[in-house]
């Protein structure tokens, strides 16, 4: 299990991390969201000991993260890079050795890894002569090869065609399923919602809001309400000021309201301005939630 | 997984990609023929163009004037001579060079002598000895009978510092280079999120320096045989040590200089900024350079050179190259050798730190002090 511990990190004048902490279980696959300079890239930075934290800790299995942790870690940072002119086989094959893995062990993995991102053919071409694309199976290959227990990636879907965010997706999925631990982050939050059981929202360095989606979703303290009355034109809301209107649409309505909202009461003024033919009373999607915390 | 091993890949991946690449190949074929030719160029432009200058005291006969320029021409040679009062201003002029020879008649109709200053154009000899009706009817004279090593001493030293110069900047380059494609590309951070930012460095050092090598022994090599069928040079009883001295020294110089190159280019974001970034270690660089083929190169046992042997930019190629002049001493060469280590090591404990601080970090020049406080924090 990796646990992040009031993480802390300055740079200069500007806060990156103020008290950071959550957790990510094996086989659990965590979405890692936040606005932009949040603190997610220091975050995984930190994980990886590319930055070191002015307070608080990184544990791994309940031990500080040390080199021989680390061996055992993927990792996919948002600036994507390997070597161009290095071939595609020997490129994984190092990546894999750098991880403890030895020569044998490596090409083993090599050859299953490139068969399993379809890139068998080009195990003798050089990074820089594939396409984007498949520069990005790669780049994703270097953090698998080695077969890690914890899976760390940074936008993983940034640039993905459809196609590709979908075999992003499955291996994430099968990862996760296969006991590895995998936290990624992201902007895409349909795609998120999608595909996560939990998730992590970091805003200014500290976290906002962490657990299950369900979880979160229903701990919300608002509710969305839609309620259409036919030939009602809405009108039965007029003079109601203790209501947040998001949207009003001919006979629609969507609504913001409390959780305790009562809904008898609500129903039975939406009833005596006509026939209702919808009443949907539903907790915040991930991205309302997204917006709801982070502001 | 040890440290050790981490080096070791990152040492293996650098010899195998840059060993099988272009870059190596053509490098080591230039550096190849800079050697053969600095040997033989100036052989080949000596023999055949220039006007050899002769000077004569006294009067040579009609004929043997005569003779000379019709000799000199079959020999496919120039022959100037000229009129020379006596022969203390002829040896003068033989001293400072502006004569190649000086061919004495006495009056009194004895034997004439050729006298040069120490034994050089073999041909000219030949012609002006031809050039008497019955040869060899001439006295031959050397003003300094020269050590016969003193010229292949002298040779080596100054081919040694070019080598030397060459192998280390060469291959300090890769690693500066080396090391900016790694940030440029951002490879880096995946490198990073598991071997240590100096063990990284470390590698790279020794997998190009391993290859800076190759070439250095392949020149040499080349160089040594080339020299010695072509009839250029004899190997002296002293090649041995002195090839032991060129590969130390190269090591020495190669560690030191490849290291600072190393640790400026994680100043750099990109290869355009890499030059700039070096710009401190070339002009050393260079300095250190001339300072040896100009000032320590005329006397090697002199302040200068003695001083320059234990400043650790300058003493990789100023050792060696007074050792090769058999100028200097064996406690000199240690203590300067123990100087240069202990200069690579403090080199590579402030720069690791710098490097450590930098690498990671993009987006225009970093300043040296941030990556030493990045490092820090």
């Amino acid at each position: 299990m990796l646990e992040i511990q009031d993480l802390s990190k300055r740079y200069g004048n500007v806060v990156a991390l103020d008290g950071a902490t959550f957790t990510v279980r094996p086989g659990r696959l965590v979405g890692f969201l936040g606005p932009n300079g949040a603190g997610k890239t220091t975050t995984m930075r930190c994980i990886f000991g590319l930055a070191r934290p002015d307070r608080g800790t990184v544990h791994w299995n309940g031990k500080p993260i040390d080199r021989e942790a680390r061996l055992r870690f993927g990792y996919m940072p948002e600036q994507r890079g390997l070597y161009p002119r290095m071939k595609v086989g020997e490129q994984l094959s190092y990546f894999a050795q750098q991880h403890g893995l030895s020569a044998g062990a490596a090409k083993a993995a090599t050859a299953r890894w490139l068969e399993g991102l379809g890139l068998t053919d080009r195990i003798g071409s050089k990074l820089e002569a594939l396409s984007h694309g498949n520069q990005q199976r790669v780049q994703l290959g270097a953090a698998l090869v080695h077969d890690p227990e914890l899976l760390v990636l940074d936008e993983p879907f940034s640039g993905l065609d459809p196609l590709g965010i979908a075999t992003m997706s499955g291996i994430l999925r099968e990862r996760a399923a296969a006991g590895v631990a995998v936290v990624f982050s992201s902007h895409q939050l349909d795609l998120v919602e999608d595909l996560c059981e939990d998730v992590a929202i970091i805003s200014r360095g500290r976290i906002a809001a962490a657990g299950s989606i369900d979880d979160l979703r229903a701990a919300s303290s608002r509710r969305h309400l839609e309620v259409e009355v036919e030939g009602s034109n809405a009108e039965w809301l007029d003079g109601r000021s203790d209501l947040t209107v998001v949207e009003r649409r001919g006979d629609l309505v969507k609504l913001l309201v409390a959780s305790d909202v009562d809904l008898p009461g609500m129903l039975a003024a939406a009833s005596a301005a006509g026939p209702v033919r919808r009443f949907a009373f539903q907790p915040p999607t991930l991205s309302e939630l997204f917006m709801e915390v982070v502001q | 997984m040890s440290r050790r091993r981490a080096i070791w890949l990152v040492a293996r991946r650098e010899l195998l990609e840059r060993g099988r690449s272009r870059a190596f190949l053509f490098s080591v074929i230039l550096s190849v023929g800079i050697i053969v030719a600095g040997l033989f160029l100036p052989g080949l432009i000596g023999g055949s163009s220039g006007a050899q200058r002769l000077g004569i005291v006294g009067s040579a006969p009609a004929s043997v004037t005569d003779g000379l320029t019709a000799t000199a021409k079959l020999a496919n040679l120039t022959v100037q001579t000229e009129p020379v009062p006596d022969l203390a201003t002829g040896e003068a002029r033989l001293k400072d060079g502006s004569l190649a020879a000086l061919l004495v008649v006495p009056p009194d109709g004895s034997l004439p002598t050729y006298v040069v200053k120490s034994r050089g154009n073999e041909l000219l000899q030949q012609v002006v000895a031809s050039s008497f009706s019955t040869p060899p009817q001439i006295q031959f004279r050397e003003l300094e009978p020269a050590d016969p090593n003193r010229d292949t001493s002298f040779l080596f030293a100054n081919v040694g510092v070019i080598l030397l110069f060459i192998s280390i900047f060469t291959f300090g380059t890769w690693v500066l280079t080396g090391v900016v494609e790694e940030k440029q590309s951002r490879v880096v951070e995946v490198v990073l999120s598991t071997i240590e930012p100096r063990d990284l460095l470390v590698g790279k050092v020794l997998g190009i320096g391993v290859l800076g090598l190759v070439q250095l022994v392949v020149m040499v090599g080349v160089g040594l045989t080339a020299g010695v069928l072509g009839g250029r040079f004899s190997l002296p009883p002293t090649t041995g040590p002195a090839l032991g001295l060129l590969v130390l020294w190269f090591i020495l110089g190669y560690a030191l200089y490849s290291t600072a190159l190393g640790v400026l280019g994680a100043l750099a974001s990109r290869m355009e900024e890499a030059s700039n970034a070096s710009s401190p270690v070339s002009f050393i660089a260079m300095g250190a350079y001339f300072f040896s083929l100009i000032v320590a190169l005329n006397d090697p046992g002199g302040t200068a050179a003695r001083v320059a042997s234990f400043i650790p930019p300058v003493s990789p190629m100023v050792v060696p190259l007074r050792a090769a002049l058999g100028a200097i001493e064996p406690w000199e060469m240690v203590l300067s050798a123990l100087v240069t280590v202990a200069a690579i090591w403090a080199l590579f404990v402030v720069g690791g730190r710098v490097y450590s601080g930098a690498v990671l970090q993009t987006g225009g020049r970093i300043r040296l002090r941030d990556a030493w406080r990045a490092s820090g924090q």
